[in-house]
């Protein structure tokens, strides 16, 4: 086999020439007017919108940085309110079995109602300013976060706790010294989807209402036939989405070192 | 007085790693070897004497560097072909029932689906399992799917059985019931065996003829041929002294 | 476990909901807050019944199930298979991955204006934004599924005369269902939820429409009501689904 032959057949360069080939045929498909240059708007004026979002601002004074900013700000407080409650309240219900089962129905449907079908009654109550948002977001990462430090706790190894009592650690030494590490890792993945969740719900509650946010940029933009700026915000929320997500790897590897090759818990 | 072909024949086989350096030592150095029919023959050796790829290659599962397989007189050029398989890992399919398993491995036989499901219960009373038919595996002991492991791969009607250490998985006591239980289910439906196993004890148990393998590179040392009838005893003096042989020849 | 410690569950369970309900009564009727704002329970589903008939309700039910499931049918569809094809044929996978990972950062809600933009204000707009939600979390867990086979349920395949396709179809695709089935599951949750909000931001029937046409009159009883028939409707759907998976996959792994 040439050497050419091996390193066509590399995975990696596959994948990236056919990126690079979707790219150039959009490319061409817009400007050639094949896609209609108003739903479909090319990368190069993707990109052009992007600067200028970045620099002058959409709508005008109000850039990128604002917005991606003010998106991340409303997820970060939804999300640190929902777990100052749920990490207290889910540590009670998981230890003592007798509040898991009072609470098991109530858990059960308040996960199950949608979190962005509050946000017509969340503004009645609560006005259409940055609370309203925060609150919303708060519901939605509440529940997930809830049902990881529940069943973090519940499902500790027991072997665990029987070695620790042999130890003599007891009461709330047996709680800060083994429970707690031991439901760590469960917690933190309950932290990683409640802030996906989080990430999700600021989108949709930011398309009503506001004009600052990612969300809010997508929404106006399409509003002055902008789809080219909507595509920028799209793309933003990607990269967020994607930073947020090595950014927690990170933080996981650094605060959990000892969680190497848990990957995957099941629910 | 003429001699029966071989069943299987290994000639100048041998199987180098793939893309090392050539200074490392090759998994397989040249094997000769040739299983009569209906013989029972066990590889023993070490870890990395090379024995498991050795029979993966006989399956056809993994291609030879050099030399060549036959199996009832044609090469082996690929997996399946009435070449029967046995896995350490029961390797049952957990979304089908006990007897539905074992009927699968009578898919590629000219019979009628009724004649397949008559020849899947069949197997499974020989293995004494009829009662688990509509079980899953998931529901079934280790030693329990093994058994509906060896009676899938009778299912074929193979023209061979490979077996990779099949009960190196199983607690003690469950193996040695499993080696008895073999023994008569091969006395029912006779086969030529290729049985791995890493237990000098289970080798000599079960077969007709044992080869100890040397590692680095992997050939063969020795082999030895069991006359002993069956059932054997572990503690007959010749058994005793047979495993005395072949250890010395491990070391 | 015991019949008994059984009730004795369930009491509980109803006693802590019953709870939540007489703190909800308690805090509304004597809280101070405006009745017509924060409804007790008690009063909220009668008056909602005065201002949005049965059958209403029941039209809107049924035009936002209908959404749902053609948008996740489309989507987990096509999830399956060409996260079946992509596992199983290696330059496909290649192809196909990087696109889909590209992509997947996105949030569905994002796309809605866009699918304005592309389809209108009409069904399509919803249909295509559900069918975008519900085909990553498909194609993600298909794809792990398909990656994470027992690659000795293959070989065992292999030696039985079964190779190419049919041990795609007969041996891998089934291996593969228990992750499959998982991310059915999740993508089903997450349909709900975008549907729900896709409805809200842009649509004219449909319970998110409902509700956010009650905001615009006042209809605090009629907002509960439809986040209520919503979370219901949610819960039962994947109580169905869940049931579903355990009849046909519980068999798969000791109990």
């Amino acid at each position: 086999m040439t050497h050419l032959g091996i390193f066509v057949r590399r995975p990696q360069v596959q994948s990236l020439s056919f990126i690079v080939l979707l790219f150039a045929a959009w490319e061409v498909a817009a400007d050639t007017e094949l896609l209609r240059p108003y739903q479909f708007p090319a990368p190069s004026t993707i990109a052009a919108a992007a600067w200028e979002t970045a620099t002058v601002g959409f709508p005008e004074g109000v850039r990128l940085s604002t917005h991606a900013l003010v998106t991340l700000r409303r997820v970060f407080e939804g999300f640190l309110l929902s777990t100052a409650v749920a990490i207290p309240l889910g540590l009670l219900i998981g230890w003592f079995p007798v509040l898991d089962r009072l609470t098991v129905p109530v858990i059960t449907f308040g996960r199950s109602v949608a979190t962005l079908s509050l946000l017509p009654l969340v503004i009645v109550w609560f006005g259409t300013g940055e609370l309203s948002k925060v609150l919303l977001i708060a519901y939605g990462c509440f529940w997930v976060m809830l049902g990881n430090v529940i069943a973090g706790v519940k499902y500790i190894n027991p072997v665990l706790i029987r070695a620790a009592r042999t130890m003599e650690t007891n009461g709330v030494e047996l709680f800060t010294h083994v429970v707690l590490p031991a439901a760590l890792p469960r917690i933190f993945a309950g932290a990683r989807v409640s802030l996906g969740v989080g990430f999700m719900v600021i989108v949709g509650a930011e398309m009503i209402g506001t004009i600052r946010g990612l969300g809010a940029l997508i929404m106006e933009a399409r509003t002055y036939y902008r789809a080219d700026i909507s595509f920028v915000g799209m793309v933003a929320l990607g990269v967020l989405g994607f930073g947020l997500a090595v950014a927690l790897n990170w933080l996981e590897r650094w605060l959990l070192p000892w969680n190497r090759g848990l990957e995957d818990i099941r629910r | 007085m003429s001699v029966a072909p071989p069943k299987i024949e290994i000639v100048g086989l041998a199987k180098r790693y793939d893309g090392s350096d050539p200074g490392r030592p090759d998994v397989l150095g040249r094997i000769d070897l040739t299983v009569a029919e209906n013989e029972f023959v066990s590889l023993v050796g070490r870890s990395g004497c090379g024995k498991t790829t050795l029979l993966n290659i006989i399956a056809g599962l993994v291609a030879p560097s050099a030399g060549a397989v036959r199996v009832s007189g044609k090469p082996v050029m690929k997996p399946g072909d009435g070449k029967g398989m046995v896995f350490q890992q029961h390797a049952l399919f957990p979304w089908l029932t006990a007897l539905q398993n074992v009927q699968f491995g009578t898919r590629a036989r000219p019979l009628l689906s009724q004649e397949k499901k008559r020849e899947a219960e069949q197997l499974l009373e020989l293995v004494g399992l009829s009662a688990y038919a509509n079980h899953y595996p998931a529901a079934l002991s280790g030693g329990m799917q093994q058994r509906v492991a060896i009676a899938r791969a009778l299912a074929l009607d193979p023209q061979i059985l490979l077996m990779d250490e099949p009960f190196g998985a199983l607690d003690e006591i469950t193996r040695i019931d499993m080696q008895h239980e073999l023994l008569r289910v091969w006395s029912s439906r006779r086969k030529t065996i290729v049985f791995v196993t890493h237990s000098i004890s289970e080798a000599l148990m079960l077969s007709d003829r044992v080869v100890v393998m040397s590692a680095h590179p992997g050939a063969i040392a020795t082999e030895l041929r069991i006359a002993l009838p069956r059932p054997r005893r572990p503690t007959h003096a010749e058994m005793v002294a047979l495993h005395d042989q072949i250890w010395r020849y491990l070391n | 476990m015991r019949a008994s410690t059984r009730w004795c569950d369930a009491a509980l369970g109803a006693m802590g909901s019953l709870a939540v309900l007489v703190l909800w009564e308690v805090m509304a009727r004597w809280g101070g807050a405006d009745p017509s704002i924060f409804p007790p329970p008690s009063i909220a589903v009668v008056t909602a019944l005065h201002h949005v008939s049965i059958e209403d309700l029941l039209a809107n039910t049924a035009i936002s199930l209908q959404r749902i499931v053609l948008g996740f049918a489309l989507g987990a569809s096509l999830g399956v298979v060409l996260a079946v094809a992509g596992g199983w044929y290696h330059l496909l996978g290649n192809l196909l991955r990087p696109v889909v990972e590209l992509l997947r950062p996105i949030p569905p809600l994002a796309w809605i204006p866009i699918s304005i933009v592309w389809f209108g204000l009409g069904e399509s707009s919803k249909v295509f934004v559900i069918f975008f939600a519900a085909f990553f979390p498909v194609f993600t867990n298909t794809w792990k599924g398909m990656s994470g086979i027992d690659p000795v349920l293959l070989r065992a395949g292999q030696t039985m005369d079964v190779s190419g396709p049919s041990l795609l179809f007969r041996v891998a695709v089934p291996a593969a269902m228990p992750d499959i089935a998982t991310g059915l599951r999740i993508s089903w949750g997450l349909s709900f939820g975008v549907l729900v909000a896709a409805e809200l931001i842009a649509a004219d029937f449909g319970l998110g429409h409902m509700i956010m046409n009650a905001r615009e009159l006042g209809q605090v009883d009629v907002i509960i009501l439809g986040i209520v028939i919503i979370g219901i409707v949610n819960l039962v759907t994947d109580w169905a689904i869940a049931l579903l998976i355990r009849r046909h996959l519980g068999n798969w792994h000791p109990t």
